[in-house]
């Protein structure tokens, strides 16, 4: 099953997360396992692919505020990143922060499901 | 202080959070965080969040809300919620990652922000908590300062405000106006309250337009009163129109309400803001029921009067003490016969102040009339004259009547004929020595009550004078009813008599009629030989003035009367 111990792992910073959760560590990998299969990465890499950054800012920024809120580091950090750009429309490397979300996204994925397998 | 204050609150109920984010992982966290404290309901988009804030706004003690939200923005949300006067109590924190957004949302009217990630659950509660707080102090605030009917602020939040003002206009030349709607309580019983509420309202909007436009404060202070604090102005006329709502509809759509202004132009800010309004109520009183003159104008002299009759009132209990009220004499003159024969004279009280010197009685008594202080002062009076005339008869052996006034105070005091009873009693006269003076006016309210009085006293002996004959509005026909032995005709009077033809026919005519009531008539302030004859001619009896003496201090009255002498006979006359 998903454990503190994995997510430490992942590179979670699950201290902080825990605060969030009243150290209610049930409720908090619950929440975990709800926002990995809620996220919509795909829908950020169409919008990149179709250039539409207003839609892109969007999907990137929701991604960001729950990734934070459960300290999600490893995805946190590449999507405050691509926020940042894209709320100034400022020309970066995008593709190389999206392939980071997207990476770091199915190996959370990967994290939950392997607790789903069992 | 704060135990108390958190028990007057209702804070044992939960207050009601609106949450608006669309991300079910955030509303989880922040329904964990404060779901103890708070009853939380989820909005997930902008158009669900204004739906439920219509429906429950009533309820609602706060809004959190995400910026980032499907539909309508969250910006756009805040914006409606600020607009719109429904919604307008509820206070707003924005949550948001974007340190851009906050000055913007500042601006639009967030009170605060929680960030995200989302701090520690104490700061979140903490921030809610005192955000509550605050938005309910000010809607109590807002409930207590202001008038409900007119919402304009009252006297005390005024005052307090007028004294901001002055912090914030420093340099700037203020005035305070009051205004008064003459006779509101007429408007009221003739048009009905709540008529008499429109206009008040009516008048309040037009006062909010005017400070609107020229800078400054205003308040509902009493029932009809308005006070106004602002930057020095000078077309009064032209705010009193404006504030002079019409009254009437249809055919009388021209009436409109009569209002008086007071107006302290250029404060002295060094006074208590209190005192400046008194100062412009003081003005707004001296136009009362002057509807040829609305507007006035506070200056100096008003001020020294005012300061004046304080000290009159302050020191007034010493003076009786220490006998500083002397009691003046004036003769009265037979004249009926080949010779002016002194017959009576009237007291007049003069006060020898230690440090104003001697203080005019047209100052002091109609002030004392005024706040009732003249009844001890006639007691005082009253007793200094019999004690005068039972002196005389002793020591020179001289009886004469002295007049004494009676206020219109006294007439309502039951005690009077005792007093007076008892002071007869007490310096051994007869009650005819006490002539009773009683001004006309006193007549003319309550009239039936003050009739069977005067009669009362009439039956007891005492010889009654009415005072002041013509200066009233005594109806001729009263004269036949009222129980008096002698009428007085007032100075004025005699002056414009002898200005004109018409006047003198009148004085006349109005000798003759006393005459025919049977009535004994006294000329007062007669003061050249022709006046003499020509009363006299006209069949006058009895003349006191400065022809004969001004009024005199008690031992200079003595030898005029040795002077005089052989008067003392005509003592007991009933028309003396």
């Amino acid at each position: 099953m998903l454990t503190l111990e994995k997510l430490r792992e992942y590179g979670t910073d699950v201290e902080s997360g825990l605060t969030r959760c009243m150290q209610n560590e049930t409720f908090y990998l619950r929440l975990v396992v709800m926002a990995v299969n809620g996220f919509s990465v795909a829908a950020l890499g169409e919008a990149l692919k179709e250039g539409d950054l207003d839609k892109a800012f969007e999907e990137a920024h929701k991604l960001k505020g729950v990734a934070g809120n459960l300290s999600l580091t490893p995805i946190y950090e590449p999507v405050s990143a691509l926020t940042e750009l894209l709320r100034r429309k400022t020309p970066g490397d995008y593709e190389t922060l999206y392939a980071e979300i997207l990476q770091k996204t199915k190996e959370l994925s990967a994290l939950a499901a392997q607790d789903a397998d069992r | 202080m704060d135990d108390r204050e958190t028990k007057f609150r209702i804070f044992d109920k939960k207050r009601c959070v609106l949450l608006v984010e669309d991300e079910v992982v955030n509303q989880e966290l922040m329904k964990l965080a404060i779901g103890d404290f708070y009853d939380v309901i989820v909005a997930e988009s902008g158009e669900q969040a204004l739906e439920i804030l219509s429906a429950k706004h009533e309820t609602l003690s706060i809004v959190l809300l995400d910026l980032n939200l499907p539909g309508i923005s969250g910006l756009d949300v805040l914006r409606r919620i600020r607009k719109d006067p429904t919604f307008l109590r509820i206070p707003v924190i924005v949550m948001t990652a974007d340190s851009d957004a906050e000055v913007e949302c500042l601006t639009i009217g967030a009170i605060d922000f929680i960030s995200k990630p989302y701090p520690r659950q104490e700061v979140i509660l903490a921030r809610i908590r005192r955000t509550i707080e605050l938005s309910e102090d000010r809607v109590i605030l807002k409930l207590t300062e202001r008038d409900q009917l007119t919402g304009l602020y009252n006297k005390e939040f005024f005052y307090h405000y007028a004294d901001q003002f002055d912090l914030y206009n420093k340099n700037i030349t203020t005035d305070a106006i009051v205004l008064d709607i003459n006779r509101f309580h007429i408007i009221n019983d003739r048009y009905g309250k709540s008529y008499g509420d429109a206009i008040l309202k009516h008048i309040a909007d037009e006062s909010l337009t005017i400070v609107n436009k020229n800078g400054g404060i205003v308040s509902r202070s009493e029932a009809d009163t308005f006070m106004f604090y602002c930057p020095h102005v000078s077309h009064y006329n032209s705010i009193l129109e404006a504030l002079s709502v019409p009254l009437g509809t249809g055919e009388n759509k021209d009436l409109r309400v009569k209002l008086r202004m007071g107006i302290y132009a250029d404060v002295d800010k060094s006074l208590d803001i209190e005192r400046r309004f008194d100062r412009a109520k003081m003005a707004a009183d001296l136009v009362k029921d002057n509807f040829t003159k609305p507007i006035g104008f506070y200056d100096h002299s008003l001020h020294e009067a005012e300061l004046l009759n304080a000290q009159l009132i302050e020191d007034f209990t010493t003076a009786i003490r220490e006998k500083q009220f002397a009691v003046y004499y004036q003769p009265k003159f037979d004249m009926r016969g080949q010779e002016p024969i002194l017959n009576s004279a009237e007291a007049l009280v003069r006060w020898k102040h230690p440090t104003l010197g001697l203080v005019s009685p047209g100052l002091f008594i109609p002030l004392f009339e005024k706040n009732g202080l003249i009844q001890a002062l006639d007691h005082y009076v009253w007793d200094e004259v019999a004690a005068q005339i039972r002196d005389w008869r002793d020591r020179i052996g001289i009886s004469l009547p002295v007049s004494i006034n009676v206020s219109r105070v006294d007439l309502y005091d039951p005690e009077l004929e005792d007093k007076l009873l008892s002071i007869v009693k007490t310096h051994k006269l007869t009650n005819k020595e006490l002539l009773l003076e009683i001004t006309e006016s006193a007549y003319t309210e309550n009239a039936e009550q003050i009739v069977d009085k005067v009669r009362h006293l009439r039956e007891l002996g005492f010889y009654i004078e009415m005072d002041d004959f013509g200066t009233g509005y005594s109806s001729l026909n009263m004269l036949s009813c009222v129980p008096i032995d002698a009428m007085k005709l007032d100075m004025l009077f005699i002056r414009n008599a002898f200005k004109g033809e018409k006047g003198a026919q009148l004085l006349e005519a109005m000798i003759h009629l006393a005459k025919s009531f049977e009535l004994t008539t006294i000329a007062e302030g007669v003061e050249t030989s022709e006046q003499v004859s020509s009363l006299k001619a006209m069949g006058c009896d009895v003349i006191q003035g400065y022809y004969f003496s001004r009024p005199l201090p008690a031992e200079e009255f003595e030898k005029f009367m040795i002077e005089k002498k052989g008067v003392a006979s005509k003592s007991g006359d009933r028309n003396p």
